[in-house]
């Protein structure tokens, strides 16, 4: 009968129904500029709205350059908030100086950055609970020192809050360790290929790429 | 004593005929400023038909302000004050006057009767501060409020009586805030101010809204509501005149004469007749405000609450004056040592009291407090005009209505907590040399930021992330190296410049690998000694 039919997609359209594959999430996520990573995510690019944790043992090798066409992209004027202004792009407690240079030429918008260099770990998380959940800022990338469970359900929760994408970047060490983050990536340098390996992902598959470096 | 005082310039349109405009005999008081007439009464204009002033004044009359200023609280309390050297009561409250305690009497046969007895000497700038107090809060009610005499207070509520619902209600509304702050009062209303004067203090709760009606209202006063010297009074009396009927009764120069010209203007005054301008009381443009405790408290969340309450206190004192700051500053008074200061400033201005609350408690949260407390007192920066935007509607999107708030405001929270130096905005020069090639700037600072041409990094490689301080490297048979040995990838690029300064560069910068893949940028000196530094990594 058509009512049943009709019933049945107003069932699957709840978001509170998860279906295990080939869902069709009405969010849409945000191109990484990878295609092959893009089409191992389960939306198609980066999860926008949540937590994105990368996990890495040494700065510098390549988590950056992964990130960068995605934050360009939300970098552009036309990728308005409601504010009709685009969004910000914190950076709380990064390692070294992000180099401005090399930002302009990978297309962020350098006018629209925001660098918070708090004191301690909790500093750092509540600073990036609060660009999170602000509502200004399109992205919020964190370099803390740790990260509970507890802290990174906070993350995710502020990121959905305020609609930002949230990346924690993390030592190599917290594999083992619960996150609520919606993806989760571990990056491995190597000579010829980054090895990239998708831990978790929320409506996706665990998998692994190899980036030519 | 008549004086001259500046009309306001809504008085002047409409008053009644200004004395000089009839032709009759002038004369000159003491003062030398005032001519008028005295062969008859200067004809208000429009004497014969019934009128309805356009002005309407509210008298607050406070009999018991000696004894409220001091002892806000109910008991048996009375206010004494020296005279000739002994100390008499002024005042004394409902339980002291039932004890029989009687204003005159010296305070040693006040507390014979009543031992009991709590006497305060009277304060007058206790008193000064309670009607201060109570005009602020009459702003409220009126744009025009005026200190009438050191214990009355006079309000124009013409204009608002639409507003606060009518006559009626404006005076209940009144009437109840004034007891709720504890004060009694005895109000009376009439379109001249000092009918209105005389009327609440001869305690009559009068309503007069017909300029015509004043005389009559006015006819059975006692000369003793006047506040005129005693010895004029008593001179009246002996002649038989005690009423303020038997005064308008009088000739009018004989009268002038013989108790004054001064008096005289007052009654034309109070009838109407003659213009009688006030000057308007403001409240200072500047916020303070104290909180005193009984006792010192170090418990933080009370703390907290003053600090709530005191922010709304300021919030409705410019609320008031359509005004906004952008810092405020709480000082934490402690019994022993100085008192513990905190600033607070923001990027725009602002008067929200939760908004100034949700500053407070991130930096409240850090505060060190050394002692308990005794009092909290709050000061407004400097105040400026500020006008709010009307919301928008949103009834559609239901997350629209979650907390959001602009870039400034969110740097001014990350600024609160983790100060100003820590929260900082990037910026481009124009400078060749790599680590001048950036700075930061103040994200709260205009954010106009010239557009530098960056296109000769174009063809160049440059690390996302830079070292603050180039690191030595060690080296291996002439190879950089860090974490193995380095592979020189591309390069050298060549920096030769800042000759003209002091930190002159003379480089050879390459890009470089190591066996784990990582991509660096490192640079040998070339002028000194050839060693080999780490830069910045590609990220």
């Amino acid at each position: 009968m058509p009512t049943d039919s009709a019933s049945l997609e107003q069932l699957l359209a709840n978001p509170r129904v998860w279906r295990g594959r080939g869902q069709s999430s009405k969010r849409c996520g945000l191109s990484s500029g990878y295609d092959v990573l893009d089409r191992h995510l389960p939306e198609g690019g980066w999860p926008q709205q949540a937590l994105t944790e990368i996990l890495i043992e040494d700065y510098g090798i390549g988590e950056l350059k992964l990130l960068m066409p995605a934050l360009a992209r939300l970098s552009l004027a036309d990728q308005a908030t409601e504010h009709n202004e685009p969004g910000w792009i914190a950076w709380v407690a990064p390692p070294f100086q992000p180099y401005a240079p090399a930002l302009q030429k990978f297309g962020i918008d350098l006018s629209r950055m925001l660098i918070v260099r708090p004191r301690d770990n909790t500093e750092v998380l509540w600073s990036a609970e609060q660009a999170l959940s602000s509502g200004t800022c399109a992205a919020v990338l964190l370099w803390p020192d740790s990260l509970d469970d507890q802290s990174s359900r906070r993350l995710q929760l502020a990121a959905e809050k305020g609609r930002s994408w949230g990346i924690a970047f993390r030592p190599l060490s917290a594999r083992s360790q619960p996150s609520a983050a919606a993806l989760r990536i571990e990056l491995q340098p190597g000579v010829n290929a980054t090895r990239l390996h998708i831990l978790k992902s929320r409506g996706g598959r665990p998998a692994v790429i190899h980036f030519p470096t | 004593m008549a004086r001259v005082r500046q009309t306001p310039v809504w008085l002047r349109d409409g008053a009644p005929t200004p004395p000089e405009k009839t032709p009759v005999v002038k004369r000159v008081d003491a003062d030398g400023q005032y001519g008028l007439p005295l062969a008859e009464a200067p004809a208000a204009g429009n004497a014969a038909k019934p009128s309805i002033s356009t002005h309407l004044w509210f008298a607050v009359y406070l009999p018991s302000l000696p004894l409220q200023a001091v002892s806000p609280d109910e008991g048996l309390c009375a206010v004494v004050e020296e005279q000739q050297g002994v100390h008499r009561v002024l005042i004394a409250d409902a339980r002291a006057l039932e004890a029989g305690v009687q204003p005159g009497q010296t305070s040693n046969a006040a507390l014979a009767l009543a031992p009991d007895l709590h006497l305060e000497v009277r304060s007058e700038l206790r008193e000064q501060q309670a009607l201060e107090f109570l005009a602020t809060w009459l702003e409220q009610f009126s744009s025009f409020v005026s200190m009438a005499d050191r214990d009355l207070l006079l309000l124009e509520i013409a204009g608002s009586l639409k507003l606060f619902g009518g006559l009626k209600a404006l005076r209940q509304t009144i009437v109840d805030g004034l007891k709720q702050q504890g004060f009694d009062a005895l109000l009376s209303i009439a379109p001249t101010p000092l009918a209105a004067t005389w009327l609440a203090r001869a305690g009559q709760r009068a309503c007069i809204r017909d300029k015509s009606n004043i005389a009559s209202a006015l006819r059975s006063l006692s000369l003793h509501c006047l506040s005129w010297p005693p010895t004029i009074c008593e001179s009246l009396d002996k002649v038989g005149v005690a009423t303020v009927g038997d005064c308008l009764r009088l000739p009018r120069d004989g009268f002038a004469r013989r108790f004054g010209v001064a008096r005289l203007l007052d009654l034309d005054r109070a009838v109407g007749r003659l213009p009688d301008p006030r000057d308007a009381w403001r409240s200072p443009e500047s916020f303070v405000a104290d909180f005193e405790m009984t006792e010192e408290q170090s418990d933080r969340e009370l703390l907290l609450a003053i600090c709530e309450e005191l922010l709304q206190t300021h919030e409705r004192f410019l609320l008031k004056r359509q005004l906004g700051t952008q810092q405020l500053l709480f000082s934490f008074y402690h019994l022993k040592s100085a008192a513990t200061e905190l600033h607070l400033g923001a990027a725009s201005l602002s008067r929200s009291a939760r908004y100034w609350f949700e500053l407070l408690k991130i930096r409240f949260e850090q505060l060190g407090i050394p002692e308990p407390v005794i009092a909290v007192r709050l000061r407004g920066g400097h105040a400026r005009a500020l006008s709010t935007d009307t919301q928008g509607l949103s009834f559609t999107d239901d997350r629209e209505t979650s907390p959001r708030y602009s870039m400034s405001q969110l740097a001014e929270r990350l600024i609160a907590r983790v100060g100003r130096q820590s929260v900082r905005g990037v910026v481009m020069r124009r400078d060749h040399r790599p680590q001048f090639a950036i700075s930061e700037r103040d994200v709260l600072k205009s954010s106009t930021i010239e557009k530098i041409d960056a296109s000769w990094v174009d063809g160049l490689q440059r690390p996302l992330w830079m070292l603050s301080e180039p690191v030595l490297l060690s080296t291996d048979a002439g190879h950089p190296v860090y974490r193995g040995r380095l592979r020189l990838l591309a390069g050298p690029e060549r920096f030769e410049t800042g000759w003209w300064d002091e930190d002159g560069v003379a480089r050879d910068y390459y890009v470089a690998s190591n066996a784990a893949g990582l991509r660096l940028w490192v640079f040998r000196n070339r002028n000194t000694d050839g060693a080999w530094y780490l830069h910045g990594l590609f990220g």
